[in-house]
């Protein structure tokens, strides 16, 4: 079929609820049949799938992955006009009258054929150097943690913009008929730290059946899963063929699209009651698993075992899987607290990745790594040798892919010897983001839905797809 | 030279299929008028670099408007009427040369083959060039004959029948009263109607009777609880603050201000004054000034690190973005950073709109709420402390004591409700890219040119802008707001893009009915209510539901309206009704939000207990706070309440003009599963037992009766009857089940009936509630 951009974005101006519910019915029947609708994808795709390690409150880039020995030689001098260049900082430090430098206190070495640095606080990810495009570069528009979060994942500060999953569902459609496309979970052990917000995994102007559907770490795995007491499976079946069985004797008098699609969600209520249990009971894995994971990933709720959850919904035909791990933002106490986050994280990611490989999966699936800003070379508080806080910090940091197209091995992009600015090769969030589209085979330029008078995209006006992050 | 228009590809000949099928059927491409089928195109394709914006202007040519259209430049004239081949707009969009064909190859929107012969058409036609609709001053239109002797037909009723019958659409016959009435009282009042009700209605022969009906329910206080759900979504309203930690605020005397107009129907050029600019009005009432809480339901961030006048700029944007799309249908947001590509709204007239919001002490950074606020006591409360007042001077000792003490409860929990207050004169500048500190060039308040001046000799401040609103010359507020309104009682409005009546919105189904609609609306002195009774009374909201083959074909998406459309309700909706037909409802106008069942440990795990207010998570209300009507529900815009997310609840974060309509298996998990809906099933259960009769059949058949409005017919009686007697054996096997069952939900099972037989009730109720016809508006 001809790849004619307008075709869908027409066909949905067009089509209103009645056909939208329709498209949505056949979105529910597989990829295929999405396929012969639309014209996507526009390339041919490097990943099918998605798993995006959100770290949320800004992971520390200098005390992680962008060694700066430089540092050390400038321990409690100011930080150079020459690199701050007056840039606004946020209001938690302007009023600082100096601007200290605060050295990593943790060791950097480096791994693997590719050389990468990793500090001492990452050693399971170190072992996965390889495998790993470290982008040095990237950078954002907000200094604080709303503005700065919304807009890494829906590409605006401002509410009301639909997530990178919602975007992806919503130009590809469901891989699976038992689960949702889009899948969110965050860590729920992990109550501290920076709340989280719907909307980061919200459709915004986008139907709302794009949206993320929470798997949660307590309770019911998704909301209102579970049959009330008193209420069998078998009575469930019962109670669903009775009202199946009546709205068809209607859809006989009325071929209303809107009723036979009813029809089909409540056959697949049934069978989600089913299928998503099965993702969190993980008593079928082998040992290895652990050996991989860690022993907190048999914890529910767990960083760990979301992570282990991310590839049991991927094999299950999931094509987005978004985590976000809480608790990156170390304004004070940044060695203690930054240690407890990577035991937390680090040896699941590490093992997620090297399972999706030894799966077979690693090949066609992305995997992205990172939080919605760095934080500031400058320490914030009290200066000492052993302890420092650090602010705030958008102008340069750290985050990482691998898989699907993804030029494993490489590190994209500098910054100086400050880690403040950055030197060469920027990533804009904007272009991280069409970078994503392009693996998965969608131009970001024509990815648009119309709202208020303006065909939006992911991107807005802006990004650039950047081939030095891929093979 | 052949007109290099490319072989229609099947993807083109789909395109057109769906472009004709689905537009604006029973019109073909001849003849072809500008503003419906020209400008639209343009708009899109070439508008972003030869439209308003002169920064992004090339070659000097502009195409949004007259000038220059038909007069000769020095390459050719653009358009000269009859002659596509000499006129350069066409020569250009099909010139062989790539580097000189329009749009550039580069731009990712090209023309298709069918929006070329369209341009042709136009310009063969004799290129004649009209104005954007909604800008166009608002004239009543004649109306067209009845030419339909066999039917009394309203002006709505002729509008629409011109239409269809263009189209070769019958209208549908006229709905049966069990289903009329269940259309009205759900719209009016968002509440299915009585078995009583019903059997009033339909015992009522009288012409009067489906009149005295929409009467009585205009006229009930369910009525502005109802309205009220579609203007909190405008008014983004919620009862947090809405970034990071998103603190709990107190607006809800505002909305409760809400409710009681919209019942009291104070006219609607009032409503919009009171909530612009109350505080400004002469001798301003305390509602008055409360009414301006409007403006101040934005969100608003308290977050650390965060930098005052950067947020400041962020609410006031907010505002001017809000206030033009709920009252002019215009998305001014574009204009904060550059010219609109589109509308006339320049940059220099966005940031003049803004002036007339930036006058207030409001500081940038808080959390919760903060200043100007007022303390209003509500209507009763009010009330009650006019009469102490005057009680107070006939007292004394410990009458006048008790008195005193009464005053300073009612006055102690009185909230504070942030308001607006012009007591801070502020310059406003241009604001470079958006930027809060990269200002430009002065600005003084005033409207974008391209509507009709400010009044002269007026103070130019949110009253003047407010007054400029309604006043009846002003072109777009009397045609959005019917527009909503009918959005409100057919699912989609005459103008489907509801919020967006600029170049790029959608044109008018029936561009005459609006303009109708909205100046019968002035005549009516801005009435509200009696433009909705119009609306009701027509005999095309009084059709069946049920589409002719015909009209599935032409019309599939129903814009004609040749039948009523079906409508899944609103979560509010749902929620209420199944609180309704249980008897678990407890109907109070207004009063703070509450905390009804949600499943638990939601907000811990999204958000943790970040703040004070969120140590102990979800607080859980009990007794009467469960069963409020939905809009009571506290919002927390972080995590709004699931069950209304789940059925296209939007966040309230900003300003939404309609929502959606999704159809998903979150929907049916929730319907079935989720507390409330099940405790409904119980009372439910309990009513069929109770005021059922003696035997299954007219037990099953009294609650089928109550959840769609009808009895059931006897296949649907005997698929009901055959699964009783097995939930009958289930729960008679193990009553424990049986007992858990009945017992889900803090009310109380009726004890004078066996667990087991209510259970099995409970059981088919919860299948009546989960029917589609149960959520469905028919």
């Amino acid at each position: 079929m001809n790849p004619d951009p307008f075709t869908r974005r027409l066909f949905f101006r067009h089509s209103g609820i009645a056909l939208g519910s329709a498209a949505f019915a056949s979105l529910l029947k597989g990829e295929d049949k999405v396929g012969s609708q639309t014209p996507f994808p526009h390339f041919p795709p490097r990943a099918r799938r998605v798993i995006y390690l959100c770290q949320s409150g800004g992971p520390a880039q200098m005390d992680l992955f962008d060694h700066k020995p430089e540092l050390g030689k400038h321990f409690d001098k100011d930080l150079p006009d020459s690199v701050r260049k007056g840039q606004r900082l946020t209001t938690q430090t302007s009023g600082q009258n100096r601007f200290p430098v605060a050295p990593s206190v943790f060791g950097f070495k480096q791994f693997g054929q590719s050389g990468a640095w990793v500090s001492e606080l990452m050693p399971y990810t170190a072992q996965i150097a390889d495998r790993l495009c470290f982008v040095k570069s990237v950078h954002t528009d907000a200094i604080n943690h709303d503005p700065a979060i919304t807009f890494l994942q829906t590409g605006s500060e401002r509410p009301g913009r639909p997530s990178i999953g919602a975007w992806l569902s919503y130009g590809l459609g469901s891989l699976n008929q038992n689960l949702p496309g889009f899948v969110v979970m965050t860590s729920a052990t992990k109550t501290d730290g920076q709340p989280l917000y719907k909307r980061l995994w919200g459709s915004g102007f986008l139907p709302s059946h794009h949206q993320g559907v929470r798997l949660r770490g307590t309770g019911a795995p998704v909301l209102y899963l579970d049959n009330p007491p008193g209420v069998s499976r078998t009575t469930r079946r019962q109670i669903i063929d009775d009202v199946n069985a009546m709205n068809r004797l209607r859809l006989k008098e009325d071929e209303n699209p809107e009723l036979s699609t009813r029809i089909s969600q409540y056959e697949l209520a049934f069978r989600m009651q089913q299928s998503v249990p099965e993702i969190t009971q993980t008593g079928d894995e082998p040992a290895r698993t652990w050996k991989l994971y860690g022993e907190d990933a048999r914890k529910r709720g767990t960083f760990a075992a979301n992570c282990l959850q991310a590839r049991r919904l991927l094999e299950r035909g999931v094509r987005f899987v978004q985590l976000f791990h809480r608790g990156w933002d170390q304004h004070d106490n940044l060695p203690r607290d930054h240690q407890r986050q990577c035991v937390d994280t680090d040896q699941a990611t590490a093992g997620l990745i090297l399972d999706l490989e030894e799966r077979g999966m690693l090949e066609d699936t992305l995997v992205i790594w990172g939080g919605e800003f760095g934080r500031t070379a400058y320490c914030q508080g009290k200066l000492t040798r052993e302890n420092y806080g650090r602010d705030h910090h958008p102008r340069c940091f750290t985050l990482w892919l691998a898989g699907g197209g993804i030029a494993a091995g490489t590190t994209y992009g500098e910054t100086d010897d400050f880690s403040y600015n950055v030197a060469a090769n920027p990533v804009h969030i904007h272009d991280l983001n069409a970078t994503i589209l392009r693996l998965l085979g969608i131009d970001h330029l024509r990815l648009t839905h119309r709202f208020q008078g303006r065909n939006h995209r992911l991107t807005d006006v802006h990004g650039r797809v950047i081939s030095g992050l891929m093979t | 030279m052949a007109i290099p228009i490319p072989p229609l590809t099947l993807s083109h000949f789909l395109l057109a299929i769906i472009t004709i099928g689905l537009g604006f059927p029973g019109l073909s491409a001849n003849p072809v008028e500008f503003a419906r089928e020209i400008r639209p195109i343009l708009s899109d394709t070439c508008f972003k670099c030869h439209g308003l914006d002169a920064a992004k202007r090339k070659g000097g040519l502009r195409l949004d408007q007259k000038e220059g259209w038909f007069t000769p430049r020095e390459e050719g004239t653009l358009v000269v009427p009859g002659k596509p081949r000499k006129s350069i707009l066409f020569t250009r969009i099909t010139h062989s040369d790539p580097d000189d064909q329009m749009p550039p190859s580069d731009e990712v929107r090209q023309l298709t083959p069918l929006e070329i012969t369209k341009i042709r058409d136009w310009i063969r036609q004799g290129a004649n060039w009209q104005p954007h609709w909604s800008f166009t001053p608002l004239r009543r239109p004649d109306l067209p004959k009845n030419d339909n002797a066999s039917r009394t037909l309203g002006p709505i009723d002729r509008y629409i029948g011109r239409r269809m019958a263009e189209a070769g659409l019958q209208p549908a016959e006229p709905a049966d009263k069990a289903t009329l009435l269940r259309r009205v009282t759900l719209d009016l009042t968002g509440l299915p109607p009585t078995l009583e009700e019903l059997g009033n209605f339909l015992q009522d022969p009288s012409h009067h009777a489906y009149e005295q009906v929409v009467d009585r329910l205009l006229s009930s206080p369910r009525y502005g609880e109802h309205l009220a759900v579609d203007w909190l979504d405008l008014a983004r309203y919620a009862d947090t603050d809405g970034y990071q930690d998103d603190e709990p605020r107190t607006m809800w005397r505002w909305r409760e201000w809400l409710i009681n107009v919209l019942n009291d129907n104070i006219p609607f050029d009032q409503f919009t004054v009171e909530q612009l600019a109350g505080d400004l009005l002469p001798n301003a009432a305390l509602e008055q000034k409360l009414a301006t809480g409007f403006l101040r339901n934005n969100r608003v961030t308290g977050e650390g690190g965060s930098i005052a006048e950067e947020f400041r700029v962020e609410y006031i944007v907010d505002r001017v973005e809000t206030v033009s799309s709920v009252w002019m249908g215009l998305t001014t947001g574009c204009a904060r950073c550059h010219d609109h590509k589109y509308d006339p709204v320049s940059q220099h007239e966005f940031y003049s709109l803004f002036a007339f919001f930036n006058q207030t002490p409001e500081p940038g950074t808080y959390r919760g709420l903060a200043k100007p606020s007022l303390k209003v006591p509500t209507r009763p409360d009010q009330k009650r402390l006019r009469e102490i007042e005057q009680q107070l001077s006939q007292s004394d000792g410990d009458q006048r004591q008790e008195l005193e003490e009464d005053r300073k409860r009612l006055i102690g929990r009185t909230p504070d409700t942030m308001v607006m207050e012009d007591s801070q004169r502020r310059d406003t500048f241009i604001l470079e890219r958006g930027q809060y500190d990269q200002r430009g060039r002065k600005v003084a308040p005033g409207v974008p040119s391209s509507l009709p001046p400010l009044p002269r000799g007026v103070e130019i401040n949110r009253l003047a802008l407010a007054e400029w609103l309604v006043d009846p010359e002003h072109p777009l507020t009397a045609r959005v707001t019917v527009n909503r309104l009918w959005q409100h009682h057919f699912g989609v409005g005459l103008v489907k893009s509801s919020e967006d009546f600029g170049v790029q919105g959608d044109f008018p189904s029936h561009p005459n009915l609006l303009d109708w609609l909205a100046t019968e609306l002035i005549r009516l002195n801005w009435d509200i209510k009696a433009l909705q009774k119009l609306i009701v009374t027509s005999s095309t909201y009084r059709q069946a539901s049920q589409p002719s083959p015909a009209a599935r074909q032409i019309d599939p998406e129903n814009r004609l309206i040749s039948h009523a459309p079906r409508l899944r309700l609103s979560g509010e909706v749902i929620r209420d009704q199944a609180l309704f037909v249980s008897g678990l409802l407890v109907e109070r106008i207004g009063g703070p939000s509450v905390k009804p069942y949600q499943p638990a440990n939601l907000w811990n795990e999204i958000a943790g207990p970040t703040t004070s207010a969120y140590a102990k998570g979800y607080q859980q209300d009990t007794g009467d706070a469960l069963y409020r009507r939905s809009l009571y529900t506290f919002w927390r815009r972080a995590i709004p309440p699931p069950g209304l997310q789940i059925f296209d609840g939007p966040s309230r974060e900003v300003c939404i003009s309609r929502r959606e309509q999704t159809n998903t298996p979150l929907q049916a998990l929730a319907l079935l599963n989720d507390t409330i809906f099940v405790e409904a099933a119980r009372g439910l259960g309990t009513r069929m037992i109770r005021a059922g009769g003696e035997n299954q059949k007219t037990r099953i058949s009294h609650g089928f009766q109550i959840v769609t409005g009808r009895l059931p017919r006897s296949e649907e009686l005997s698929v009901l009857l055959n699964s009783l007697k097995t939930h009958q054996r289930t729960y008679l096997d193990d009553t424990s089940l049986a007992l858990e069952l009945v017992n889900v939900g803090e009310s109380e099972p009726d004890p004078a009936l066996s667990a087991p037989e209510l259970a099995a009730y409970t059981a088919i109720a919860n299948t009546l509630l989960n029917l589609d016809e149960a959520i469905t508006r028919p």
